[in-house]
């Protein structure tokens, strides 16, 4: 285990079709973290999870991530309506796709890979459901596998984009507590977008804020007050 | 019973046809799958007319630059496989940077693709009058024509794209289904696309060569779609698809030889009933319980 970051961005810009969405972003998320990516629609926190992920090439500066990704890379938990229902899997077919990220090409998925897909089922409390067609599942469900398929990478850094997002309330508890626990019992570095402020502020570390075109990162009681959400977004601390 | 004993036997006149259809219906089905899964099933209706004009532009290129072929002549077939190989990739890569490009939509890239196939071959067609028998049979499906040679030919290329399919399962379905993380993992999701690409290209290709391109287009689509009904994991889809292909492609034969029907019709009508009773079935049995 050495300092270094988790992630570290240095003078990082991202954008689309020759369009600045977010420009010299200085950025470190340091190990064990848990982070969360706030910042009001359409300001770039989507932009900057996907250039974090490598899904878009910066611009300008480099993305360094504590370990080496080629072997460890990243755990993604993308949204769940990302996905298309029209493929037939099950829970652990889903989860067993994690375990692609260290298998070559040629290389099937054996007793290890499998036992590997169960252990992160069971971790995120779903092994009962694993041979459950993954569409059938409920949005609170299907979002704990997708957790469990980027536990299945054995990642040093899990990186989701809403998970929380059109789920019920019994269910954001039961994802908010999964990852509580990832990140406390495990060690796992964690940096989750989301909009949910009032369900995040118990749990998160610091906050990274994204807004016209700029990122700042600070403790969440600075970055949450209401008087700096009020500024921000017009409303108060009890935003949802 | 006596005409399906005559149809196994050894000798019968039609093997090749036989075999070369059962061929195209397990084959075609394998790759369908990715048609469905990534929902480019109406590329399924657009290649394979690429296909054809592919064949129809290699005799119109053939007859200017060199004379007339000779029909039945093995330098025809490799002839048509050429132009067919090189519109499907080519139409194939051409779709799939605009996709990555993000323009239009899909229906209406793979629409227009339609059209102008459909009236390329048309003209391709009516400029060497020379060629027009050769195509006529094509379009109709040329399966009763095959041959020893082209049916070798045929097992060889399907048994190796068989084979690619099966030991590189895993990154076709990462990119099929969630590209982003293959991109995440560090794959190289562009070079899994071209190559998956290149095995629906060639079996499209040989497909419409074989069998033409209704027949290519139903077991693409067809059986896929079937077995989407029947299945729930991904380890049995395809297995399943490939299965109901084969199988309907033999029910077809022995239907069109006993009825004396068309092959290839008969065929894709068979795979087609089978679809609507397993959906019927699939529908009644939802509402019971």
């Amino acid at each position: 285990m050495t300092d270094a970051p988790a992630l570290a961005l240095r003078d990082a810009s991202f954008g689309y079709d020759g369009r600045l969405v977010l420009s010299h972003v200085e950025l470190a998320v340091a190990r064990g973290e848990f982070a969360a990516l706030l910042g009001p629609n359409g300001a770039g926190k989507t932009t900057l999870l996907r250039g974090i992920l490598g899904l878009i090439p910066p611009l300008t500066g480099t993305i360094t991530y504590g370990v080496d990704r080629a072997t460890r890379p990243p755990g993604y938990v993308p949204q769940r309506d990302a996905l298309d229902a029209i493929v037939p899997l099950t829970a652990f077919e889903v989860v067993v796709m994690g375990t692609y990220a260290r298998l070559r090409a040629l290389r099937f998925v054996g007793r290890a890979q499998r036992a590997l897909a169960h252990a992160s089922l069971e971790r995120v409390g779903l092994g009962e459901l694993a041979q459950e067609p993954f569409w059938a599942l409920s949005g609170g469900q299907k979002q704990r596998v997708l957790i469990a398929r980027a536990l299945a990478a054995e990642p040093e850094i899990l990186l989701l984009d809403e998970p929380t997002a059109g789920v019920d309330p019994g269910a954001t508890a039961a994802i908010m507590e999964t990852l509580v626990r990832l990140n406390r019992d495990h060690g796992l570095t964690i940096v989750l977008v989301s909009h949910q402020l009032r369900l995040l502020r118990p749990h998160v570390r610091s906050v990274i804020w994204v807004d016209e075109g700029t990122v700042t990162k600070g403790a969440p009681e600075t970055m949450l007050a209401p008087e700096h959400l009020l500024e921000l977004f017009g409303v108060h601390g009890n935003h949802e | 019973m006596s005409t399906l004993i005559q149809i196994l036997s050894p000798d019968f006149l039609l093997r090749e046809a036989l075999v070369g259809s059962v061929l195209v219906g397990v084959v075609c089905p394998l790759v369908g799958v990715y048609f469905v899964l990534r929902r480019m099933i109406f590329l399924g209706v657009a290649l394979p007319q690429v296909s054809a004009a592919g064949i129809a532009s290699s005799f119109l290129a053939y007859r200017l630059l060199v004379g007339n072929h000779q029909h039945f002549d093995l330098s025809e077939r490799v002839l048509a496989m050429l132009g067919s190989f090189a519109f499907t990739l080519a139409a194939l890569l051409i779709l799939a940077a605009f996709e990555r490009l993000g323009r239009e939509t899909v229906e209406a890239r793979i629409g227009f693709t339609y059209a102008l196939a459909a009236a390329a071959t048309i003209l391709f067609v009516a400029f060497d009058p020379h060629g027009e028998a050769q195509m006529v049979n094509l379009l109709k499906g040329d399966i009763l024509a095959t041959t020893g040679t082209s049916l070798s030919v045929l097992a060889t290329v399907y048994g190796v794209v068989t084979l690619l399919l099966f030991a590189f399962r895993k990154e076709f379905l990462l990119v099929s289904f969630d590209r982003d993380l293959a991109v995440v993992f560090g794959k190289r999701a562009g070079s899994w696309d071209a190559l998956l690409y290149l095995l629906i290209g060639v079996t499209i290709s040989l497909g419409v060569m074989t069998a033409g391109p209704l027949v290519t287009f139903g077991f693409l689509v067809v059986p896929p779609l079937t077995a989407r009904l029947l299945t729930r994991r991904m380890t049995t889809f395809a297995f399943a698809a490939a299965g109901l292909g084969g199988a309907t492609a033999f029910a077809g034969f022995y239907c069109a030889y006993v009825l004396d029907l068309p092959l290839g019709p008969a065929q894709v009508a068979v795979a087609s009933l089978v679809f609507m009773v397993v959906a019927t079935v699939r529908l009644l049995w939802r509402r019971a319980t």
